[in-house]
């Protein structure tokens, strides 16, 4: 018999409190089979609580269960309800032999009493899981079959969780600091809060001397005469094309790129396959080309690296196109 | 060798490869007023130079002559012993080399015997029906 229940006799006899001072005969002639029923359910209450704290009472006295060490909050449930219980009987007592219960430190003790209970039923909630988890573990197996089986009874979804499983798991921690093995080797920084990239600031002076850099570079490259001295440097073997003077711009280009080419082919030790264009451009390279036309390129090209005194003021830097559309080239039939 | 002009082998990037059982690199060749140098005569130089037991483990392969002639580049193998060459090389090298023999397959046959299997479904030998099928359509 749970205090919570709604048809407590407290709550119909409280409402029946006031009914003393009405004419009672016609009340008490609705109300006495009620009362009759009310009170053997009170009975048979009383008596299956008295029969269990009984047998446990047996089995404390025979050392079988420990109470020293228990929930304290149990504990003081257990007091309460006791408390509440014998009052509940003394308040009846009293109504039965007819003596008037009004300013009764009974009726305030019941009140406070029912207020405690009210106030830990959300703490009795929250705890739940813990008791139960308490107890299937001091029973020792049976019971979490006990719950599945009852869970499955009601109609719950297999795959729900045992709710006795919500305990605190450190491995789905997450380390903030953990290296990720993702991304094929690549490293990626963790992202913690937002950056700013900070931009180059390269001077426009800077600027400058860095294309200076590489027009230098680029006209070395070019000049044949730094080329001799490289190639003295650098012990290579003296070879000798059958060319006429210096090669056309074109000419150099072209060599340049193959040059490129065929060192990316060594190195990974396989070969392009040669397109028809290309076939086509080395046709045309070969036919008559090669070192006649270089006779008209300038003779400023291959001095303008020499540090000489006269040239003051640098030329401007000339940027060699190779010469597009025209005549000549339409006739020959070239595709670059 | 009936050439006028000395032939020049250099050979660059060099490596030896464990995990193929061979050293490979890449070979110029200088040719002056020649035009190619034969595959042959380069594995007779390779022995030579690399003291190979059995030439028949040197593969040369993808030569490109420079532009203007007089220079060409290409890549070379030496394998440690015949049966890793069987085992690693290309079949059209090894046919090269005399190790291995060519298969001659008759385009045309071939796809007529696709189509005709394309009538037939599963797992049916297209062998024995081949011919039955050619004297059929005959």
């Amino acid at each position: 018999m749970h205090p919570y229940d709604s048809r407590y006799p407290i709550q119909v006899l409280t409402g029946r409190g006031g009914g003393e001072h009405v004419a009672s005969e016609a009340l008490a002639g609705k109300d006495a089979p009620r009362l009759l029923a009310l009170l053997k359910e009170m009975k048979d209450g009383l008596d299956v609580v008295k029969s269990k704290v009984e047998a446990l009472t047996v089995k404390v006295k025979q050392d079988k269960l420990l109470t020293s060490e228990g929930i304290s909050y149990l504990e003081a449930k257990h007091l309460l309800l006791l408390d509440y219980c014998q009052s509940i009987v003394y308040y009846l007592l009293r109504k039965a032999k007819g003596l008037s219960i009004e300013g009764h430190p009974v009726v305030r003790n019941l009140v406070e009493i029912r207020l405690f209970l009210e106030k830990i039923r959300p703490i009795d909630k929250k705890l739940e899981y813990q008791i139960q988890k308490l107890t299937n573990a001091a029973e020792g197996g049976p019971a979490p079959e006990k719950i599945v089986a009852s869970n499955k009874e009601l109609g719950k979804s297999q795959k729900e969780e045992d709710p006795l499983k919500f305990r605190p798991n450190p491995e789905m921690l997450v380390s903030k600091t953990a290296p990720e093995v993702e991304g094929g080797g690549v490293y990626r920084p963790p992202k913690f809060a937002p950056t700013v990239m900070d931009d180059d600031k390269i001077s426009k002076k800077e600027k400058q001397a860095l294309r200076r850099d590489k027009a230098m570079v680029r006209q070395a490259k070019q000049s044949s005469f730094v080329n001799e001295l490289m190639a003295n440097f650098e012990d290579r073997p003296e070879e000798v094309r059958e060319t006429v003077g210096a090669e056309s711009i074109e000419l150099t280009r072209y060599l340049a790129k193959r040059e490129a080419k065929e060192r990316q082919e060594e190195e990974l030790f396989t070969r392009a396959p040669v397109t028809r264009r290309e076939k086509k451009l080395e046709k045309h390279m070969t036919k008559s080309r090669n070192g006649l036309l270089g006779l008209t390129d300038g003779f400023f090209d291959d001095v303008k690296m020499l540090p000489l005194e006269e040239r003051e003021t640098d030329g401007p830097i000339e940027h060699s196109t190779p010469k597009r559309g025209g005549k000549r080239n339409k006739k020959r039939k070239a595709q670059f | 060798m009936a050439d006028s002009k000395a032939v020049t082998l250099r050979t660059r990037k060099f490596m030896t490869n464990r995990l193929l059982a061979r050293r490979q690199f890449v070979i110029d060749v200088l040719h002056p007023g020649r035009a190619n140098v034969s595959k042959v005569e380069l594995k007779e130089k390779l022995a030579g130079l690399y003291e190979v037991k059995d030439p028949n483990c040197i593969f040369v392969f993808k030569f490109r002559t420079h532009f203007g002639g007089g220079k060409s580049t290409g890549f070379g193998l030496i394998y440690d012993s015949l049966d890793s060459a069987k085992k690693y090389e290309p079949k059209y090298r090894l046919i090269r080399n005399g190790l291995a023999t060519k298969i001659e397959k008759s385009r045309k046959q071939m796809k007529e015997r696709k189509n005709r299997s394309k009538k037939i479904r599963g797992v049916k030998k297209t062998k024995a029906g081949d011919a039955a099928k050619g004297g059929k359509k005959k």
